[in-house]
This record gives structure tokens, C-alpha cells and sequence, in this order.
């Protein structure tokens, strides 16, 4: 008995305490220092989180990087098959100029209405425009658990934390973390996501929650709501960081949400600077 | 000659190449685009086979290293991946050190101790101690894949093992 317990307590030091020649450092050396820089980081002390944000700007830089053959792969597959359907190809684009050819005769009259549509937008409109930032998708990693991505603006642009973020004027998510040059956007699936909505003609009041699926859900609705297909669904603004009004996605008979923006399909997206009236975080 | 080592020493590289091109790289292993509830924790399985089979190609420091990595790209406290890879590193060097030979059922085992404890850690800590909300059926689903498909990874490291490793001296 005595045996097995001496076995079990030299087995299980070694485990711990082992350095080899290879084996620089201990395990539990390295707990400690981990649980020391999970503490540190947790509380947020000053000096911690700028050294995060230096190292969060250069992880990112690097998977950018490293990411990059994953990116490219895809786009030399789609060379090589296109290669292989020219023919194909150029009967299709001689389509396509013949439909242009058309299209060029109603030139004039898109014109003419795109300048008269100019006037119509007011001074309100142009300063909004000057208040976005256009910033790329760093890195999209598709976790189990964060439904998250890097963008490559940070705080030299002027991006704080719950601005929202958007692509082609659609909800995406909104910023959670600024380092000075890259941001991370948590998106409305993620499950941490909580958005103010309103739909329908009654305006109804409802929470947008992330469930982590590719649906966001309708949550704290009116009592026996019916959900009706095809709805859009807005940000109500109650919450002081979205724009009331921004279209979000479209509600389904499940009372989830249809996001007008697939979350897994973003390359560019647009940060708009409008400064949260209450900090959440 | 000089040239056959520097081939030998990239494969013995290999596995530590990949665990932190997989740490640092969009690349992952969440298929949820094929099936919704599908993802696994590769870093977990190449950690856990190596400190196992060769602990001398998976230096801790490494494992440290990629953990913080991870931390990062993924948005996590910093060191919470770190510790759970560690954890995993520990029940590993027990495994070692208290068995003489080992098959791949005894190694899926006490892969589902490491898994669990490496789990446990991970899992609790950010819940004690984050804000951020976690799925526990997406941390069941995870648990499961990546418990289920471990004797697949091993039966491919162990082939990779005897293929460019052999029994060279890494």
C-alpha cells in the first residue's frame, strides 16, 4: 500500500517538477507564471493591458500572414478552373457585353437621376459618411466558442470600444476590443451579443441574442407572439450605442433572425464613429 | 549527411510547426459551415500524443508559448489556454511515467482525463473569472469530437511517427 503511494507521489512530482534536456522548464513553473499573467490580465492592470494591446497588434499582423496561404489557395483553384472553362467563359462575357450594350441606352436617364437623388440627400448624410472608417477583416477565426473578428483599424482611427461596426450599411456587431492599430468586432451570433431591436408595424420591442448558430434569436418579446416570415428587423438605438433604424436581417418563422450579412463571408467592413452614450463593458 | 540531419530535424519539427500554425493561423478546425455542431481541439490531441510518445519534440515552453498565442488570436484572458495545455502536458507526463508500454486504448484513456481536466480548468476559470458567455452544449460538442476522433490523429502522428521520425534522437 505504502508502495503504491510512494510510486504515486514520485510519479505524479516528476510530472510537475521534470526538466530534461529539452524540457527547459518545468510545468509547474509555467502554471504558476500562467496563473500569475491570467490574474494580472483579468484585473486589468495598466501596464498589462498595454502590453496586451502591443502584442495583440502583432499577433494579429502575424496571422495575417500566416493566414495568408489559406487565402491564396482558394483563388489559385478558381484560376486553374477558369482556365479550363475559357471558352465557356468568353461566350458567357460576350453575354454580358451585349447586356451592357443595352444598359449603356439608359445611361443618360441613371444620370440625370442619380444628380437629381444628390440633391435630395441632406447635410445630415454627408457628415455621417465623414464619421465611418473603413477597415479590413484581419482575421476571421471561426471559433466553437467567439463568434469574432480583427480588424485592421484601432484606436489611431479614432475606434473605441461599442462603436458599431456595419457592412453596406448592415448591423454586423460592434467593437469589444481597440488596440492602436487593430480592433476585434464581436458579431451579433456570438453568444455575448445583445442587441435592442424593433420590427413589424407595431414596432415591437425585442432583444436580439446571440445563440452562437448562424441565426441570432428574437428574446423578451410581447406574450404570445406570433412570428411572421420575412420581417425586418432594426436596431432600436435604445441601448445609446447602435443607430436607431439600421437594418439588421430578416426574422424567420423559428423567431430567429436571417442576418442581411453572412458573418463567415466579411472582408471589408465599415466602423462607424459615433462615440456610445453609456459604456456596457 | 549534413543535409539528411536538417531533413530529420524538420520532421521532428513538424508537430511543433504545426501546433502553432494552428495557434496563429485562421486555419481551424470548427467545421460548422459542413455540420453545425462539428469542432475539435486539435492543439489538445498533437500536445497530449507528443508529451506521451516524445516528449522531447514538445518542449513546455513551447506549449506555453502557443497557448499565449492562442489567447490572443482567439480573445480569451491571457494564459487560460496556456494552463488548460499545460494541464494537459501534466496528466500526460504522469501517464508516462507510471506506464511502460502503451496502446492506443490505453492512450484514449487517459486522453479523456487530460481532455476532461484540461477542460474543467479552462472552462471554469473563464467562467469564475470573465465576463465572456460560453455554450456548454458547443464545450459537450467540442469534449466529444475531439475525445471521438482521437484515435484517428493518433493512428496518423504514430504514421508520421515511424515514417520521418523513426528512432532517431529529435
Amino acid at each position: 500500500m505504502s508502495v503504491s503511494r510512494d510510486d504515486f507521489s514520485i510519479a505524479f512530482r516528476s510530472a510537475l517538477l521534470q526538466r530534461g534536456a529539452t524540457q527547459k522548464f518545468s510545468i509547474f513553473s509555467l502554471i504558476i507564471v500562467a496563473l500569475v499573467i491570467f490574474f494580472l490580465d483579468v484585473y486589468g492592470f495598466t501596464v498589462v493591458k498595454k502590453s496586451r494591446s502591443i502584442l495583440n497588434d502583432i499577433v494579429y499582423r502575424v496571422t495575417y500572414l500566416a493566414s495568408t496561404p489559406t487565402r491564396l489557395f482558394p483563388g489559385i483553384n478558381q484560376g486553374i478552373a477558369s482556365h479550363f472553362n475559357l471558352r465557356k467563359e468568353n461566350e458567357e462575357l460576350r453575354q454580358v457585353i451585349e447586356r451592357y450594350k443595352s444598359l449603356d441606352l439608359n445611361l443618360e436617364y441613371i444620370t440625370n437621376e442619380n444628380k437629381n437623388l444628390k440633391k435630395v440627400l441632406d447635410t445630415e448624410n454627408v457628415k455621417t459618411v465623414s464619421n465611418v472608417v473603413l477597415a479590413k477583416v484581419l482575421v476571421d477565426r471561426n471559433s466553437p466558442f467567439l463568434k469574432s473578428i480583427i480588424i485592421n483599424k484601432g484606436s489611431k482611427e479614432g475606434i473605441i470600444k461599442g462603436m458599431p461596426v456595419t457592412q453596406n450599411k448592415y448591423l454586423i456587431g460592434r467593437i469589444v476590443e481597440t488596440n492602436y492599430l487593430s480592433s476585434r468586432v464581436l458579431l451579433l451570433n456570438d453568444l455575448n451579443s445583445r442587441v435592442p431591436v424593433t420590427f413589424d408595424e407595431k414596432s415591437t420591442q425585442a432583444i436580439l441574442t446571440g445563440g452562437g448558430t448562424r441565426k441570432p434569436s428574437l428574446f423578451y418579446l410581447p406574450e404570445d407572439y406570433k412570428f411572421i416570415e420575412g420581417i425586418t428587423v432594426f436596431a432600436s438605438g435604445k441601448d445609446g450605442i447602435f443607430n436607431a433604424g439600421t437594418p439588421i436581417g430578416k426574422t424567420t418563422e423559428d423567431g430567429e433572425v436571417d442576418l442581411f450579412v453572412d458573418p463567415n463571408q466579411l472582408s471589408f467592413v465599415t466602423v462607424n464613429l459615433i462615440k456610445p452614450s453609456k459604456e456596457i463593458f | 549527411m549534413a543535409e539528411g540531419n536538417i531533413i530529420n530535424k524538420l520532421f521532428s519539427a513538424g508537430p511543433l510547426i504545426l501546433l502553432y500554425y494552428l495557434s496563429i493561423s485562421e486555419v481551424d478546425t470548427n467545421l460548422e459551415k459542413l455540420f453545425e455542431v462539428f469542432s475539435l481541439n486539435l492543439q489538445i490531441i498533437i500536445i497530449y500524443f507528443w508529451i506521451i510518445k516524445r516528449p522531447s519534440l514538445m518542449g513546455t515552453g513551447h506549449i506555453f508559448f502557443v497557448g499565449l498565442i492562442n489567447d490572443v488570436v482567439m480573445g480569451f484572458p491571457l494564459g487560460i489556454s496556456s494552463l488548460s495545455y499545460l494541464a494537459v502536458c501534466f496528466v500526460g507526463n504522469y501517464v508516462r511515467n507510471k506506464s511502460v508500454n502503451t496502446t492506443i486504448a490505453s492512450d484514449w484513456f487517459t486522453f479523456l482525463i487530460a481532455l476532461i481536466f484540461a477542460n474543467l480548468l479552462f472552462f471554469s476559470l473563464l467562467n469564475n473569472f470573465s465576463d465572456i458567455a460560453i455554450s456548454y452544449a458547443k464545450i459537450g460538442y467540442n469534449t466529444f469530437f475531439t475525445l471521438f476522433l482521437f484515435p484517428v490523429f493518433w493512428l496518423l502522428f504514430n504514421l508520421y511517427q515511424i515514417t520521418f521520425i523513426g528512432n532517431q534522437d529529435a
